[in-house]
């Protein structure tokens, strides 16, 4: 074991006999490109709704939920898709949002919620890390599209624009302090503050 | 036969027959008021699903025991065992904050009339009681009388 | 009002005449009217005219106007609640298009079948019908006289009805709109306790630990028992709620387990539920063996349709649908055992672990459980087999008849239960749970209405769905249609219903309040009073019969269902309506009225205008003479006192918030057939089912059989039709109400998200559900409160503009002869 390690060390170190600086320094340029591209690629197929509703754990549950909120189905026909509430937009912050799914992957891999029961008994735990993450980041994926610089008050109802133009614009409030349980069912919400 | 009857039957019914006609308008003005002055046979064209009314806008109560009707739409909000979306705006901690109106004491009475420190589990299905109203006109008018109206003319006439 | 409004003008002509003239007219010190003459309303008690949960109501009256309503807190069926139809309960009556005049179909001043609705006196009305009842009588028989009658109707509504049609006209042809509804779970009850309606009682929700629905949205159809429901389930954390349906309704919220299954296989989650009992060695082997016996029923019994449709020919035993044989424990056993999990599982789509949790609320011997169903089990082909096999996993265990253990078959009308079954307005029934095809029960009904031998004929008449079947056919030619909506409530419109009204062979009266669908089938319409427009008495789901005083006038012109029967009745010779021979062999009737026969016998007139409160309107009683409630309730009472279905004096009604019968010694029973409970119990026998001689219930082993259609390629999904929390049944009090309007103002058709995608369909489109008997036009609604699975559609009933009856198969349970209103195959096109 230890050879072969040594042995591997010794090429990387020796000069290449073969092949000019060239064609090395661009071979490994585009190689690079080709990489990235192709990793941002399957991360960018990862990161829709059909990838997400091939797990049926999402396809029965979730997704049956959302489907007749108004993020799915609406007056315009503008809708969130699982990846704009469920995953940032930033590059950074979604590649570690994407390294803590992989921890869904191995909840899929051994059954953490295979079953209806199963996901209601887990559903608090879950919608409590989304609530949690949205708190934590001003729940930035709202604001993706509903920009409170743009938000039209005299648009809105009497009690909705009277919330907004105080606890949302001092900061005090987050979207998501308010606006639980928009796309899918509510978990218990025995001590959820505001409930 | 059975068959044969029917088709008969049917296009007797359908004959152009001008007392037919005649009956068919009397039936429009006078019976079919809940079915757009149509005749059984036929149906007209239905109107599309009107919209939930949501400006917010109190509407008086016909008697002061009515349950207040609600003025928002309360799509996707969940009643079940889960959570009750009503109550976290409602409940009388909640209202100084949502601004909404708190239920009334009586939702905070049991069976007997005991008074609890929450909202009472018999009353915690509001949609049995307060309901949406939609865009959509009244088929045929109501002449009920507000007592309102009645103890004014009285005063009135004293 | 008129005088009112001149009274009104006349005041302000005084306070302006004043005014100008500078003198002061006395008024108010405040903005506020305080004087106690003036806000004073004048309350009173009632039932709620709506549902079978029988609510308690306080009714408001000021000027003779109903002008508010609310819940009965002193009523402990609902305990100060009402749901949004109870409190809009004011309003019902105050429709502008309230029927106040007869209207005739004429053409040249003569009734003609294809003339105009055309305003008549009350005179002319009975007097074409008079002419047309006799004419019938003449060229047909009684045969050809009918009577469509309801559970709408007031106890003395049904009980005058019944008596007209068996006794005066000597027809059986009488039915109540209860076969829609309940006969289903009437048979259930006959057949396995030999005695109608349930055991036990609303106190069982505050007493169990386990609630059960079959096939029942409480949450909308009986709001109140919901909130006792809820009020149970929430306020006792170890209570469990189960609920069972073809499609996901707003009784969901409440469920710990909600199962979802595939329509008809409930028959099979049943016998599944008793062969895990059984395998788990959980039967309750002392009560088995001491209070019930065992019957293998008949099987193939048909699907009710017509005697020529190829589904009776192929039925073995539809002549003999009812037909049983004893068998033991040990056949039962191995009968059931079929059922498996893996069986059970795969036919309803119901996952296990459910069936299991679901068998174990049953199973689990320190559980207390209710079960509780409506229509999803009664409209069924198979509906008393469903309400048979509930009964057989509460048997097996014991759990019946005592506080918490309750197999609770719910009403849905309002007197479902005092009217049509207690009184006996169906087909084949008298009063008390006796029949017309028994000589003894024809015996002890012609003694107890001193009227002669054979008077009431002793077969069963035509039953709901045959009335319309013989209209169409032309074997019924008088119709009196009471109290009911039935052209908009009774399935296959185009087919039966509609034809068999138009047929010009019939002449075809309705009495209603308000102009409806069946009034425009009609070619009499009478108009009628309603609720506290007359004096009247209903019987509600938990056998509790509840009275109310006339509280205001009906508008001028309008008549009680009850005034009109008795007054019609004055028509008629007995010569002209019974048989020379019954004449011959009692002269002493000869020359009389029905009236006189019915009515005026001595027991119904006994009781004086005296004994009417002076202050209370009575319309009918001061109209005939003698207080007529009080007198056809005595007389109806004296059926069941000593039978187990005893009544309180009539006065205790109206003082009382309702009293379950039997009422022995005064006091109400609130669980039938448990010693200590009931004094109908042999002291030492702890349970008698003494419906049956030898006082054991019946358990019946009986299998999954197919319904009537199934969806194909054609088409390809289910349609379930029922009812919304909005409105009451077709809509015809409620749709009047504004608020009730505007929140429910139209029937869509609710259907899963990706059959409206496979469909090109969305939301809101307009689109034509169609079956093989006809079509109706509605919008597709994905995401409200009703939430099918793929392959079933449910559309509601109650918009008469969008009349889904008219797509609805009319097969029936063979047994009851109750429409299965809940599955027929259909398809949805885009318009």
């Amino acid at each position: 074991m230890k050879k072969m390690l040594l042995k591997a060390w010794y090429t990387m170190r020796r000069p290449s006999v073969h092949y000019s600086l060239g064609f090395l320094v661009l071979g490994g340029f585009v190689a690079g490109i080709i990489f990235w591209g192709g990793f941002n690629t399957a991360l960018e197929a990862t990161n829709t709704e059909a990838f997400c509703i091939s797990c049926h754990e999402m396809q029965d549950n979730v997704y049956q939920e959302v489907q007749p909120t108004i993020h799915f189905t609406n007056r315009s026909g503008v809708r969130a898709t699982c990846p704009d509430c469920h995953v940032p937009h930033e590059w950074t912050n979604k590649i570690a949002r994407k390294m803590k799914a992989s921890k869904e992957v191995w909840g899929k891999i051994f059954g953490t919620i295979n079953t209806r029961e199963k996901f209601l008994a887990n559903r608090k735990r879950l919608a409590e890390h989304e609530w949690a993450r949205l708190k934590a980041n001003d729940s930035l994926e709202c604001r993706n599209c509903h920009n409170f610089d743009y938000m039209d008050f005299t648009a809105q109802s009497d009690r909705a624009a009277a919330m907004h133009s105080t606890s949302l614009a001092s900061g005090e409030k987050t979207c998501i302090d308010c606006h639980k349980g928009i796309a899918h069912q509510l978990p218990n919400m025995d001590s959820v503050e505001g409930w | 036969m059975k068959y044969l009857l029917t088709t008969c039957f049917a296009l007797l019914l359908c004959s152009p027959m001008a007392m037919q006609s005649v009956s068919a308008n009397d039936e429009k003005t006078n019976i079919a008021t809940l079915r757009n002055h149509t005749p059984i046979e036929g149906q007209q064209p239905t109107k599309s699903i009107p919209k939930v009314i949501n400006n917010d806008k109190v509407q008086m109560r016909n008697y002061p025991m009515q349950p207040p009707l609600i003025p928002h739409t309360i799509r996707g909000y969940e009643v079940n065992l889960n959570s009750n979306k009503c109550m976290a705006c409602h409940s009388r901690q909640r209202t100084a904050e949502s601004l909404a109106p708190m239920v009334s004491v009586t939702h905070y009475m049991d069976r007997e009339g005991n008074f609890l420190a929450e909202l009472s589990p018999r009353r915690y299905f509001c949609n049995q009681c307060h309901v949406n109203q939609t865009e959509s006109k009244p088929l045929v008018e109501n002449s009920f009388v507000d007592m309102h109206k009645l103890m004014k003319q009285k005063s009135q006439q004293q | 009002m008129n005088i009112n409004r001149r009274d009104f003008i006349k005041a302000n002509a005084v306070a302006a005449a004043a005014s100008v003239a500078g003198i002061s007219v006395p008024v108010q010190a405040s903005n506020l009217i305080t004087a106690s003459e003036l806000t004073k309303i004048k309350w009173d008690k009632a039932a709620c005219r709506f549902c079978g949960t029988g609510c308690g109501i306080n009714v408001g009256v000021m000027d003779g106007k109903v002008v508010a309503t609310h819940g009965d807190i002193k009523s402990p069926v609902n305990k100060g609640l009402n749901c949004v139809k109870g409190y809009f309960l004011s309003k019902i009556m105050y429709g502008k298009d309230r029927l106040t005049t007869p209207m005739l179909r004429m053409k040249n001043g003569h009734y003609d079948k294809e003339g105009d609705f055309t305003p008549i006196s009350w005179e002319q009305a009975f007097d074409i019908m008079e002419q047309k009842a006799k004419e019938t009588l003449r060229n047909v028989g009684p045969t050809g006289l009918g009577m469509f009658g309801s559970g709408q109707w007031t106890i003395h509504e049904g009980y005058a009805a019944a008596k007209l049609m068996k006794a005066g006209f000597r027809s059986n042809n009488i039915d109540p709109n209860a076969r829609h509804c309940m006969a289903s779970a009437v048979v259930g009850f006959m057949r396995t306790f030999g005695i109608d309606e349930p055991m036990g009682c609303y106190d069982d929700i505050e007493a169990t630990d386990a609630m059960v629905l079959w096939g029942s949205n409480m949450a909308e159809m009986h709001p109140i028992l919901w909130t006792r429901i809820t009020d149970r389930r929430l306020s006792a954390k170890h209570v469990k709620v189960a609920v069972l349906s073809t499609f996901q309704h707003r009784s969901f919220d409440l469920a710990d387990n909600g199962m979802i299954f595939e329509p008809q296989t409930d028959l099979a989650i049943l016998n599944f539920i008793a062969n895990y009992i059984i395998e788990n060695d959980k039967v309750n082997k002392d009560f088995v063996n001491k209070h019930t016996r065992f019957a293998m029923g008949n099987t193939d019994i048909g699907y009710g349709l017509r005697p020529d449709h190829p589904l009776e020919k192929r039925a073995k035993n539809a002549a003999k649908a009812g037909g049983s044989s004893s068998i033991d424990f040990d056949e039962y056993a191995k009968f059931v055992s079929t059922y498996t999990l893996d069986y059970v599982s795969q036919l309803s789509h119901v996952p296990k672990q459910n069936l299991i949790d679901l068998a174990e609320l049953y199973a689990d011997p320190n559980r207390k459980v209710c079960s509780f169903w409506t229509m999803g089990f009664n409209q069924h082909t198979r509906g008393v087999w469903a309400n048979n096999l509930v009964y057989n996993i509460h048997l097996l265990t014991g759990k019946i008849s005592t506080p918490g253990n309750s197999p609770f078959s719910l009403t849905g009308q309002p007197s479902a239960c005092g009217t049509a079954r207690e009184v006996g307005t169906f087909s084949h029934r008298l009063p008390a749970d006796m029949v017309v095809d028994n000589a003894k029960h024809r015996e002890i009904s012609e003694n107890k209405w001193k009227l002669p031998k054979d008077t009431i004929p002793p077969e069963p008449g035509y039953h709901a769905v045959l009335q319309n079947r013989m209209l169409k056919d032309g074997k019924l030619n008088f119709y009196w249609v009471q109290c009911n909506n039935n052209m908009q409530a009774a399935a296959n419109i185009n087919q039966e219903g509609y034809p068999g009204y138009r047929n010009p062979k019939n002449f075809i009266v309705v009495s209603d309040p308000y102009p409806t669908v069946t009034a425009q089938a009609a070619d009499l319409i009478l108009p009628t009073a309603m609720w506290v427009e007359k004096e009247g008495a209903y019987g509600n789901a938990e056998r509790r019969t509840q009275a109310w005083y006339q509280m205001v006038e009906a508008p001028e012109g309008a008549k009680s269902d009850l005034w009109q029967l008795v007054e019609f009745s004055k028509r008629f010779k007995v010569e002209e309506v019974w048989d020379k021979e019954i004449l011959d062999k009692n002269p002493e009737y000869k020359g009389k009225t029905l009236f006189e026969v019915l009515y005026a016998n001595g027991q119904v007139n006994k009781y004086s205008l005296d004994e009417i409160p002076e202050d209370r309107l009575n319309h009918e009683s001061r109209d005939f003479g003698f207080y007529l409630q009080k007198g056809l309730f005595e007389e109806y009472a004296s059926f069941g006192r000593g039978k187990a279905h005893d009544l309180a004096p009539y006065e205790r009604y109206h003082q009382e918030r309702g009293l379950r019968w039997p009422v022995v010694d005064g006091k109400e029973t609130l669980w039938r057939f448990k010693e200590g409970y009931d004094p109908y119990v042999t002291p030492g026998t702890d349970f008698e089912f003494y419906g049956h001689p030898d006082g054991k219930a019946v358990i019946f082993a009986l299998p999954y059989e197919p319904p009537a259609e199934v969806p194909d390629r054609t088409y390809d999904l289910w349609l379930s039709t029922g009812r919304v929390l909005e409105h009451w049944h077709s809509g015809s009090m409620t749709r009047r109400v504004e608020e009730l309007h505007k929140s429910m103002p139209n029937a869509l058709v609710y259907l899963h998200p990706e059959d409206a995608k496979d469909r090109n369909l969305r939301r809101g489109d307009a689109v034509k559900i169609i079956s093989r008997r006809g079509e109706v036009e509605t919008r597709v609604e994905t995401r409200g409160r009703n939430k099918p699975p793929k392959g079933l559609v449910y559309m509601p009933w109650f918009d008469a503009s969008r009349l889904v009856n008219k797509v609805t198969l009319d097969a029936t349970d063979p047994l009851s002869k109750e429409t299965d209103f809940k599955k027929c195959a259909v398809r949805i096109e885009k318009v």
